[in-house]
């Protein structure tokens, strides 16, 4: 028996075609699912742990995580920008990650009346286009059974005196050449003069990491005695048993904060804006306080006294809190990366 | 009748090459024009034009074309021991008699089994400063301080032949298992010693399996992404992880499509050449 294409089947095949974009659309409006892009491992888990589980899912939303690491994210964003309809609802950032996808016109502007727990949102934290969600800053980590004397500022630590006891960590270049531009007398917008003692560093041996967790494998293996990082992962990675202490460097503590934006073309802004409520209730922020050890973004935020002590920071730290100049790092991060790649790794 | 047959032939043909042209033709045409757009670094926008300035960027830049001169002589390093390492193996799978050659055959492809940024992870393990090798080395006193291997070109060389060997010895299995026993024997009974037996019949009848394995084993290393990342480091290069970097670090979609298309036409160039050479020897 021959195969053949008759025309009521071309024409029941074509029909069936045309009506399954129309039926997956008509679904995804009906349906109170919320997809949400953010990193995977544990920020992923927590996310579920501390917002979804406990406060939307009872609600009746279903949350779907798309989780991948944020330049593949902000490249699909991007990909998405000219579809009326995006693939997720709301997208995990960094503070500039959220700048320049907001500068490069693919984030909604945020409607605050809409969210109820954001008049307990911190001030610095209230982006027009974007919301944080948890902060840290960038301390210097070093291990006391090898370094004698603690560093107190960048320039102890990002001194070639180090040789290769330094780690760098790649993916953390402009923070790098931040705080060695702090060290070498330069601002929040000016890293250039941090250029020759990353090299002078490299040159006595510092050795780079491709990743976080390679750091921190290197910190607990001795091959490396120091270096810099956000305060809350060396409070992950004191309570994985690294031993490893932080100061907060003289030269000021840049920063890290990461937050949720919405895609302009968000299936499901309704959802949205539930999922932004939802991830400043105080609850929530507790919650990410004690397990992953960033600070909350909200005053409402009850943390432990002996968790808040190890997160946070003094009085006298929080002088030496300075915010990143956003639009300088956007405008310059090309050039970092030439630098960083060819001139520095290169 | 006829016309039954073609419509049969085309329903056949039709959803595969539908499917190859649409998921492999189109985004390279997509791609193809975007390499020749402009990019703007402040805002990491694309700008429409048609310009060359991303080919000319690439060949003038040393940061660039150190990455794919790595790449040629990793792959070509790559591919030269998995003919050398892969061959006696192919060989003997081909030519044994046992029982257990389906076993063999399996033990071969196991490796495949596993991704191969799994495998990459395991290799991790086994280079690092306290590593397998070295805290074994350390262990019986045979060295002092830890070999470096761990994100050097070395490590990337022995993960990638790891992750390709199986190709080309499946390759070479499957002709030498093709080549007539007898004229080997032939060989040795003219009073051909093994080496000139090899030279002289092995090799020239083998030819098809080498060019097949070589071609596989070669564009596998050129386009290797994974392997190189993670074993190499932050200070190795070669071209898909930089092609990578340009997509999704600097948001810079033109570049990246002219490094993917400069990497694409480099690895059939290359290819097409050890085609046309090898099987100008096959002719002789």
């Amino acid at each position: 028996m021959g195969f053949m294409i008759n025309r009521r089947t071309a024409l029941g095949a074509s029909l069936a075609l045309a009506a399954f974009p129309t039926a997956r659309a008509g679904r995804a409006a009906d349906n109170k699912r919320i997809i949400v892009g953010t990193w995977g491992g544990d920020y992923s888990k927590l996310l579920a742990k501390n917002i979804e589980t406990p406060i939307l899912t009872p609600k009746g939303w279903e949350c779907v995580h798309a989780a991948e690491n944020a330049p593949p994210r902000k490249t699909k964003m991007l990909a998405e920008k000219a579809l009326r309809r995006g693939t997720t609802d709301v997208q995990g950032l960094s503070a500039n990650d959220m700048y320049e996808v907001n500068e490069q016109g693919l984030v909604e502007q945020l409607d605050y009346s809409k969210m109820a727990n954001a008049k307990y949102l911190l001030a610095p934290m209230k982006y027009p286009y974007g919301i944080g969600h948890i902060y840290s800053g960038k301390v210097i980590l070093y291990n006391p059974k090898l370094i004698q004397s603690a560093p107190t500022s960048f320039a102890d630590t990002l001194d070639p005196k180090h040789g290769d006891k330094l780690g760098i960590i790649d993916i953390q270049y402009q923070y790098t050449m931040l705080a060695a531009g702090l060290a070498s007398g330069g601002t929040m917008s000016n890293f250039d003069p941090g250029k020759e003692r990353l090299i002078a560093c490299k040159k006595a041996g510092a050795r780079i990491y491709p990743s976080n967790e390679a750091f921190a494998q290197a910190l607990k293996t001795e091959e490396i005695a120091l270096g810099i990082m956000w305060k809350a992962r060396a409070v992950q990675w004191q309570n994985a048993g690294i031993n490893v202490q932080t100061v907060a460097a003289k030269e000021g503590v840049p920063m890290y904060v990461s937050g949720f934006v919405m895609p302009k073309n968000a299936p499901n802004k309704e959802g949205a804006y539930a999922w932004l409520d939802a991830m400043m209730a105080a609850s929530a922020q507790e919650g990410f306080a004690v397990d992953m050890g960033y600070n909350p973004t909200v005053t409402n935020a009850q943390v432990p006294t002996d968790v808040q002590k190890r997160i946070g920071f003094n009085d006298e730290e929080k002088k030496r809190l300075v915010d990143l100049d956003y639009g300088y790092m956007a405008k310059n991060d090309t050039a970092f990366q030439d630098w960083w790649n060819k001139t520095f790794k290169g | 009748m006829n016309r039954g047959r073609d419509l049969s032939a085309t329903a056949l043909l039709g959803p595969a090459t539908l499917f190859v042209a649409v998921s492999l033709f189109a985004p390279l045409a997509i791609l193809l024009r975007y390499s020749l757009n402009g990019f703007v670094a402040e805002t990491k926008t694309m700008v429409e034009a048609v310009t060359l300035a991303n080919y000319t960027k690439f060949f003038t830049d040393p940061y660039y074309t150190s990455a794919l001169v790595t790449t040629v002589e990793v792959a070509t390093l790559v591919t030269v021991a998995c003919l050398v390492l892969g061959f006696p193996l192919a060989y003997v799978v081909a030519r044994t008699q046992s029982r257990f050659k389906h076993l063999l055959i399996i033990a071969i492809v196991l490796p495949l089994f596993v991704g191969n940024a799994v495998r990459a992870a395991g290799w991790m393990v086994v280079f690092g400063n306290k590593g397998f090798v070295n805290a074994g080395l350390i262990g019986l006193g045979l060295i002092t301080r830890p070999f470096e291997i761990m994100f050097t070109e070395k490590a990337v060389i022995i993960g990638i032949i790891a992750v390709n060997l199986p190709f080309m010895v499946l390759s070479l299995q499957s002709v030498i298992e093709g080549i007539d026993r007898a004229v080997e024997e032939a060989a040795f009974s003219l009073g051909a010693p093994p080496a000139t037996m090899f030279r002289r019949v092995l090799w020239p009848l083998a030819l098809p399996g080498i060019l097949a394995g070589t071609i596989l084993t070669f564009i596998l290393a050129m386009n290797a992404y994974a392997t190189p990342y993670l074993l190499g480091g932050p200070l190795f290069k070669m071209m898909a992880p930089v092609i990578y970097n340009e997509f999704t670090q600097k948001a810079n979609w033109p570049f990246g499509g002219a490094i993917a298309f400069i990497l694409m036409s480099v690895t059939l160039g290359l290819t097409l050449i050890a085609n046309l050479v090898i099987q100008r020897r096959v002719v002789r």
